[in-house]
């Protein structure tokens, strides 16, 4: 049982490695919670196993990442097995950023759940996270 | 990510991209927010008061120009941004943009040399190089600038941490005076925090003493180098209007220069030193009104408020990057059209150099094709157009005059609030962020609803896109680079670092004036993370804002 809003929705966002670009995930954070999603932001400057480590002690159903940088795979690559080391691999991980359509079946390949790059709007990443199963949900499944 | 409109909510002639809409009116505010009238006429005109408020271009206070006659007596720079790889990579990229006819020269380095983080940090092998040149020690800048006489060339580095002592460290290094280094930098520490870095990498009072040892040792040492200050660029890619840019970077001029006056420095021992680094956005007429207003609140605040006299300090020098916020990755073509627009601004306006943002910059670092058209735009607005004949072509007119007018109340109004509170405290409170995220999240709202019409995003947009090529180079001389780097390190001589950290330690706890021992590290080969560092540790912050390295000299 899903509603169309993000009221029940816990998502976890930051930024990795030495990236500064938080504009556009600062003001997505807005925009999201505006809809009812509860964030939890991490800022600039994660390590890998610190965003992990978030994503397990907030009980995160979702947790995203954004780049302006182009060392987004490598990001993204250590990201995942940061998750994996931290028993929350099943958490899906959605990237945003200045992601180029040619790198994208690299992502999802490495098992990223969902990519929006410039040309995604607020309404599919709101998509995305109201059709995804909660954290309680898989815990019962 | 964009907030387009929802389906519903869409009205209608932005779901109809038919042609009698494609030309409608779809806003009448600046894109910074400032209402507009239909028209504007003379009874707009007598608060102008041409001898207060304007004057002549190159007299006070310069709302019309710097110069009396303008581009008649020297053209704007041209500048064109180069930076990538290894120092030998980039300068490979000079050679190649020098062909193009570009004259003028910005290097940018990667984030880490930004950052003040060696390459060989453990956490971010994959950064060196990648958006920019790694450039983090003088043997770094040795190979960079090979052949390259330091006093003889105008080099614009797009970089704020430690430049100025490593080149003054390898102008020393090669006998050269430091009161004859040429070209600039970016000091303005405080504005890094407020654009991504935070109080992790650039806490505010630590950022602000930086800029304050800099400014009062170029002040000192080296007249003849410029230092872009403020650097409201950032600021405004950031989330700041055209009202914003001069209230935040006027609030960190103030604060600056009332510092180094209490350190003997006066507003004429620096100002001249200074150009403010500035943008274009796309709306021309408030970008034009920007400049001229910008001019005025500097000329009267360094008169009225610091006391200058020289004219060389009351007229204010700026520098134009064009917006990349302002670029769509969407139809990346169009950039080109929007590029052009801000860079006409930027002349309207008088500035005295541009560097146009190449069209693919949403999508890589500029492809050498792409940065050959940003130069041609410069060259066809020099040559063809006639848009630098005349010195402030737009005066008189009764729109931009209010215009001027409105930005000018608008940043005085919020200047005011920031120095009631204090900037140190409208920083670290996270005022001053959370104005930025404000005017982002009303941008984001205005184009869901259409308020705000972005070409090729929000409406007119197309599914079938085809991609640009994107830049790449080989970065195979990366890995060989660090190694190098890594290696230099036991060949220096540990005692004379050693002891030449420890008094770059001591003499930063004391509180005084850091340039001098930072030189003398550098000379020795020490590194861009070692010297930040025990600047950092002196101050009382961490080593390495990560936490993963500790100080090697303890």
């Amino acid at each position: 049982m899903r509603s169309a809003s993000g009221s029940d929705i816990r998502c976890v966002l930051g930024m990795l490695g030495v990236d500064v670009h938080s504009k556009g995930l600062r003001t997505l954070a807005r925009l999201l919670r505006d809809r009812g999603v509860t964030i939890v932001y991490l800022g600039e400057h994660n390590s890998p196993d610190g965003m992990a480590h978030a994503v397990a002690v907030e009980d995160a159903d979702v947790v995203g990442v954004s780049f302006s940088t182009s060392t987004y795979v490598p990001h993204t690559t250590a990201l995942l097995a940061a998750m994996r080391r931290a028993g929350v691999a099943d958490v899906p991980l959605m990237v945003g950023g200045l992601i180029h359509p040619d790198d994208e079946p690299t992502l999802l390949n490495a098992g990223v759940a969902a990519v929006f790059g410039p040309s995604s709007t607020t309404e599919e990443i709101m998509n995305f996270l109201t059709d995804l199963p909660r954290a309680r949900d898989r815990a019962a499944s | 990510m964009t907030e387009r409109p929802a389906t519903e909510s869409t009205p209608k002639w932005l779901q109809d991209g038919s042609e009698n809409v494609s030309v409608r009116l779809s806003r009448t505010n600046t894109w910074g927010g400032l209402e507009t009238r239909a028209w504007y006429g003379p009874e707009d005109a007598p608060k102008l008061d041409y001898e207060r408020n304007l004057g002549d271009p190159g007299t006070y206070p310069y709302a019309r120009g710097s110069y009396p006659d303008m581009y008649r007596s020297k053209m704007w720079t041209l500048r064109n941004i180069v930076g990538y790889g290894t120092p030998a990579d980039t300068r490979d990229g000079l050679a190649r943009a020098r062909s193009a006819g570009s004259p003028g020269f910005d290097i940018v380095l990667d984030t880490l040399s930004q950052e003040a983080i060696d390459p060989d940090h453990p956490t971010f092998p994959v950064e060196v190089g990648r958006e920019g040149c790694t450039l983090a020690c003088v043997a770094d800048l040795e190979q960079l600038l090979d052949g390259i006489d330091v006093t003889k060339t105008d080099i614009a580095w797009h970089s704020t941490v430690l430049l100025y002592p490593m080149l003054a460290a390898m102008a020393r290094r090669q006998g050269l005076s430091l009161d004859k280094l040429q070209g600039s930098h970016m000091p303005d520490h405080v504005q890094l925090n407020l654009t991504g870095y935070g109080e992790r990498i650039m806490p505010v009072r630590l950022a602000h003493r930086a800029s304050v040892d800099c400014l009062e040792y170029v002040a000192r040492h080296s007249p003849r180098w410029a230092c872009g200050f403020p650097q409201a660029y950032n600021l405004r890619e950031r989330g700041l209007t055209p009202a914003g840019e001069i209230a935040v970077g006027m609030a960190i001029v103030n604060q600056t220069l009332h510092d180094l006056a209490e350190r003997g420095v006066t507003a004429d021992d620096i100002a001249p030193s200074l150009a403010w680094v500035s943008t274009s956005d796309i709306d021309l007429f408030e970008e034009v009104g920007k400049y001229r207003a910008l001019r005025r609140v500097w000329a009267r605040t360094l008169s009225e408020r610091f006391n200058a006299t020289n004219s060389r300090s009351l007229r204010l020098r700026m520098a134009c990057h064009t917006s990349g916020r302002s670029l769509t990755y969407q139809q990346p073509y169009n950039n080109i059209v929007r590029a052009t627009v801000q860079t006409l601004a930027a002349i309207l306006g008088g500035v005295q150099s541009v560097e146009t943002c190449t069209y693919d910059e949403p999508i890589c670092i500029p492809t050498h094709e792409a940065r050959e058209i940003a130069i041609r735009t410069q060259q066809i607005l020099a040559h063809e157009v006639g848009a630098a004949r005349t010195a402030d072509p737009l005066g008189g007119s009764w729109y931009v005059e209010t215009l001027t007018n409105n930005v000018e109340s608008a940043a005085l109004d919020l200047l005011e609030r920031i120095e009631g509170m204090g900037l140190f405290t409208a920083v670290e409170s996270g005022w001053i962020e959370s104005l930025m995220d404000e005017t982002n999240e009303r941008i984001e709202r205005e184009l869901a609803t259409g308020e705000r019409v972005l070409v090729g995003v929000n409406t007119f947009a197309r599914p079938d896109e085809h991609r640009p090529a994107r830049f790449s180079f080989d970065q195979s001389s990366i890995a060989e680079h660090v190694k190098a780097f890594t290696e230099r390190k036991s060949t220096r001589d540990q005692a004379a670092l050693s002891a030449a950290i420890r008094a770059l330690h001591d003499t930063a706890a004391r509180g005084e004036n850091c340039l001098d021992a930072m030189i003398d590290a550098f000379e020795l080969d020490a590194t861009i993370g070692e010297v930040w560092g025990t600047f950092r540790l002196a101050l009382g912050y961490p080593y390495d804002p990560f936490g993963v390295l500790s100080s090697p000299f303890h």
